[in-house]
C-alpha cells in the first residue's frame, strides 16, 4: 500500500470520478470539493426529540437528514469551533491525532467499511481528514498564516467549516465502527476510532445524534437498559428462560435478583435477555450459574437495576458514557458483592476495561477478582474488579472443574468471530478458542489476516445495527463474510462463534445475506449445551430445541 | 469462425480488460486499490470481482443457461447490490464487453456476441433485483423478528410462530 501511494497523492488528488460508466459530470475532481450524497441505505435516522430530551442534551427537535435544514441553532458554526477547541485542550490524544499524521496511506485499505463500500472517504486517513482539515483551518499555526496567502489554503490541506463539511461529517463519522483495526497498522497508533468519538461528541453539542444510539440511551437512563425494560419484564424474561432449561435438562436453573452478600454481581448486556439468539447465550450462563452453586457453593446474583452491560453513551460522549456506566458499582456497592462477572459483549468491555475505573472507580469497596472456585487471580481484572465471562469459563476448564459432554456440540462446525473490543480493545484472544476446543469437537480458523488483533468488524457496531442502513451494514460486513465463506466452503463451517451482544444480533443477518449455511452461536449457549448439570434428565435437544446429535429419531418420535 | 473458440483464444486478454473496465466503475483511488493483485482477504471486492469474471467468461465458453450465468454473476452482483450504485451503474460493467470485443472479435462475429453478452446483462439484472429483493426482507424480517418476539413473550400472540411470520422468506 504505502509504496505505491504518495503523501499527496493519496489526499489531495483522490479523483471521485470513476474511470468509465457512470458518464455523470456530478462527481468529478478533489475530494474536498466532492459534496456528500446522503444516500438512502447507508445512514440510520435522526434522533428522537424526546430521546435527547431525556438527559439534557442540546437542540432536541425532530429533523431529517434528507432535508436541506438540520434546524440547527444560528451559532453552530461557533459550536462547532468551541467544542473543539475544548476537546482539544482537554483530549491530549485528540490534539496529537489531529497533528501528526503523515498520510503515508498504511491505514487505507485496512477499514471494513473501505473495503466493503469502494468509498475513498471510507479510508480512514480520509475520514479522519475530513476533521483535521476543519483543524488546519482553524486551529494549526500553519494553517492560519497559509490562509493568508492565495492558494495557501489548499496547500495547508485546510477549509473552512460549511454546512455541506458538516453534512459529510455526520455521514461518514456514521460510517465508522470505533474498531480500530486501522490504528493497528498505523504507524504512529493514531486511533482513528478516538477521532470518531470527538466528531460524535461534536454532533451531540448540535443535537445531531442518530435514534439507535439516542433512544437505548434514553431508555438505558431511565429504566437502566437499553431496551426499556421495566425490572418486572426483565425478571419476567429470565424465568421464561428457566422454563425453556427445565424442558432441555429437568434442572430448575432459577436465578436471583439483587441478593445482599452474594459472591459475584453478574451484568450481562440486555440484548441477550431480549433478543435471539442472544437469549441462548443468556440461558447458557443460567446453566453455568446454577453448576456453580450446586458443585461449590458459588453464589451468583442478578440485578433488575444494573441490567444493562452495554453503553451506548460511549457512542454519544465521555459524559453521558459515565453517567449510564455508574450504575455497575453502585449496585456492586449497595449489594456488597466481592467482585463483578461481566457477560458477553463487544464495546461493553472497552468501556469497562479502559475507562470506569477512572470514570467512576475507585472500585475500592470490592476485592482484587479471584476464582473461589480454582483460587486464580484475575489480575488483569485488579483495578476494574470486573472480570469476563470467558477468562471466568475457561480458567474452570483449565482446572476441570467443569463436567462438559462436547460430543452434544458435535454438529457444530465452528469458526469464531473476535469481536473488535474484546480483542483488539482488551486482548481477550485465546479463552474463547480454549473453550470452543473443550465444548466443540470441529474447529476451524478463519484466515490470520482476518482474525486476533486483525479481525474484521461485523459492519454494525459503534451504534449501526440499525434496519434503515442495511446496505451499509451488508457492505461493511463483507471482509468478515468473505472470510466466513472460505472457511464454510473449505472446511464445511456452519457455526460462527461470537463474545459479542451486537455481533450476536447483527452477524445472523450478514450471514443471511453472504453465507446462509452458517449460523451465529454465542459461546456460553456451546458450554451450556456441554455442560452436565447434576441431577439432569437425559438430553436429546440442545438449548434452541434442536435435537442432539444422534437423537434425531428421539426427538422425532416424542413429537 | 466459431465464435465460442474466438473467445476462448482470446480469454486472457479478455477476462482482464472485462475485470480492468469492472474496477474501473468505482472512483479511480479506490480502483487503484481494487486493481492490486493482493490476498483475497485484504481485497474482497477485488479479488471476488476476478474470480467471478473468470467464472462468467469460462461459463460462455460452454452451454450455459440464464440460471448457472445467474450463479457465477452472483458474488459479483451480490457485492454491487449494496454500494453507491444506482441499477444501471451496478450491472453496466456488462456491458463493458461490447466495447472490448470490438476491437478483438472478427466482425462477421459481433452480432452474435452482442447478443450473448446481452444474455450476460438480461442475467445480471434478474441476479441484482434478488440481491436487492433479499436487502429488504433482511430488513422486514429483522424488525418482524424483534417485535414478535416481544409480543410471543408476553403472551399476546399464540397461534402464530415466528417460522409461520417470516415464513415468506423461504418461497
Amino acid at each position: 500500500m504505502s509504496d505505491e501511494l504518495k503523501p499527496d497523492e493519496l489526499l489531495d488528488k483522490i479523483d471521485f470520478a470513476p474511470q468509465k460508466g457512470a458518464e455523470s459530470d456530478s462527481v468529478s475532481g478533489n475530494w474536498m470539493n466532492t459534496s456528500v450524497q446522503i444516500r438512502p441505505g447507508m445512514y440510520c435516522y435522526a434522533a428522537k426529540a424526546e430521546s435527547v430530551e431525556t438527559l439534557g442534551l442540546p437542540n432536541a427537535r425532530p429533523w431529517n437528514p434528507l432535508e436541506d435544514d438540520w434546524k440547527l441553532p444560528d451559532n453552530w458554526q461557533e459550536i462547532i469551533f468551541n467544542g473543539l477547541k475544548e476537546r482539544l485542550e482537554k483530549f491530549r490524544t485528540f490534539k496529537i491525532f489531529m497533528d501528526i499524521c503523515v498520510r503515508c496511506g498504511a491505514c487505507a485499505d485496512k477499514c471494513h467499511f473501505f473495503l466493503g463500500t469502494g468509498d475513498p472517504k471510507n479510508m480512514p486517513v480520509l475520514r479522519a481528514e475530513l476533521l483535521r482539515s476543519v483543524y488546519r483551518n482553524d486551529f494549526s499555526t500553519a494553517g492560519k498564516i497559509l490562509k493568508k496567502i492565495p492558494g495557501g489554503q489548499a496547500l495547508a490541506g485546510a477549509r473552512p467549516m460549511t454546512m455541506d463539511v458538516l453534512k459529510e461529517w455526520w455521514y461518514y463519522f456514521f460510517q465508522c465502527t470505533e474498531c480500530r483495526r486501522c490504528s493497528v497498522f498505523c504507524p504512529y497508533g493514531i486511533d482513528t476510532a478516538e477521532i470518531t468519538i470527538m466528531a460524535r461528541e461534536i454532533f451531540n453539542l448540535l443535537g445531531l445524534n442518530i435514534d439507535w444510539i439516542a433512544t437505548p440511551v434514553s431508555n438505558c437512563f431511565k429504566t437502566g437498559n437499553h431496551l426499556g425494560i421495566q425490572p418486572h419484564a426483565f425478571k419476567d424474561m429470565l424465568e421464561f428462560f428457566v422454563e425453556d432449561i427445565e424442558d432441555v435438562t429437568g434442572v430448575d436453573c432459577t436465578p436471583q435478583f439483587q441478593k445482599k452478600g452474594a459472591d459475584i454481581l453478574f451484568i450481562t448486556p440486555s440484548g441477550d435477555v431480549f433478543a435471539d439468539p442472544g437469549t441462548y447465550t443468556c440461558e447458557g450462563y443460567m446453566i453455568l450459574f446454577k453448576y456453580l452453586k450446586d458443585k461449590y457453593g458459588l453464589d451468583v446474583t442478578w440485578s433488575t437495576y444494573a441490567s444493562e452491560g452495554g453503553n451506548f453513551g460511549f457512542f454519544t460522549s465521555h459524559e453521558t458514557m459515565k453517567r449510564l456506566n455508574a450504575k455497575m458499582y453502585a449496585e456492586a456497592k449497595r449489594l456488597g458483592v466481592k467482585w463483578i462477572l461481566g457477560g458477553e459483549c463487544g464495546h461493553m468491555w472497552r468501556v469497562i476495561h479502559q475507562y470506569m475505573d477512572t470514570m467512576n472507580g475507585p472500585a475500592d469497596f470490592m476485592e482484587e477478582p479471584v476464582n473461589p472456585i480454582t483460587g486464580t487471580k484475575f489480575e488483569n481484572a485488579k483495578s476494574t474488579k470486573m472480570v469476563h465471562i470467558s477468562e471466568f469459563t475457561a480458567d474452570l476448564i483449565k482446572h476441570g472443574k467443569l463436567e462438559l459432554d462436547k460430543s452434544r456440540n458435535s454438529n457444530r462446525i465452528m469458526t469464531f468471530h473476535d469481536s473488535c473490543n474484546p480483542s483488539r480493545g482488551m486482548g481477550i484472544l485465546d479463552e474463547p478458542r480454549y473453550i470452543i476446543k473443550n465444548v466443540c469437537d470441529h474447529f476451524y480458523e478463519m484466515p490470520p489476516n482476518t482474525i486476533r488483533e486483525q479481525t474484521f468488524c461485523c459492519g454494525s457496531g459503534a451504534g449501526l445495527n440499525a434496519g434503515e442502513n442495511m446496505e451499509l451494514r451488508m457492505a461493511g460486513a463483507l471482509p468478515r463474510a468473505n472470510a466466513v465463506k472460505y472457511v464454510h466452503e473449505k472446511f464445511g463451517v456452519n457455526t460462527l462463534g461470537t463474545i459479542c451482544a451486537i455481533d450476536r444480533a447483527a452477524l445472523p443477518t450478514m450471514c443471511e445475506y453472504w453465507v446462509p449455511e452458517v449460523e451465529v452461536y454465542g459461546i456460553t449457549e456451546l458450554v451450556g449445551n456441554a455442560l452436565i448439570l447434576p441431577g439432569e434428565k437425559k438430553r436429546v435437544e440442545d438449548l434452541r430445541f434442536e435435537p442432539l446429535p444422534g437423537c434425531e429419531e428421539e426427538v422425532e418420535e416424542d413429537e | 469462425m466459431h465464435l465460442k473458440k474466438e473467445l476462448n483464444k482470446n480469454k486472457t486478454v479478455f477476462v482482464e480488460k472485462w475485470f480492468q473496465a469492472t474496477i474501473d466503475t468505482y472512483p479511480a483511488q479506490t480502483a487503484k486499490i481494487l486493481g492490486k493483485d493482493s490476498n483475497r482477504f485484504d481485497n474482497p471486492i477485488g479479488s471476488v470481482t476476478r474470480e467471478s469474471i473468470e467464472n462468467v467468461f469460462n461459463l460462455i465458453l460452454k452451454d450455459y443457461t440464464q440460471q448457472t450465468l445467474e450463479k457465477e454473476l452472483d458474488p459479483i452482483i451480490r457485492i454491487r447490490a449494496v454500494q453507491s450504485f444506482s441499477a444501471s451503474e451496478a450491472v453496466s460493467f456488462v456491458f463493458a464487453l461490447k466495447e472490448i470485443g470490438e476491437k478483438i472479435i472478427d466482425a462477421s462475429l459481433i452480432r452474435k456476441f452482442d447478443k450473448l453478452v446481452d444474455n450476460i446483462a438480461l442475467a445480471a439484472f434478474d441476479k441484482f433485483m434478488k440481491c436487492r429483493e433479499e436487502i429488504f426482507l433482511l430488513k422486514a424480517t429483522e424488525s418482524k423478528r424483534r417485535i414478535h418476539r416481544a409480543f410471543e413473550r408476553a403472551g399476546l400472540v399464540t397461534e402464530l410462530t415466528e417460522e409461520d411470520l417470516i415464513g415468506s422468506k423461504k418461497s
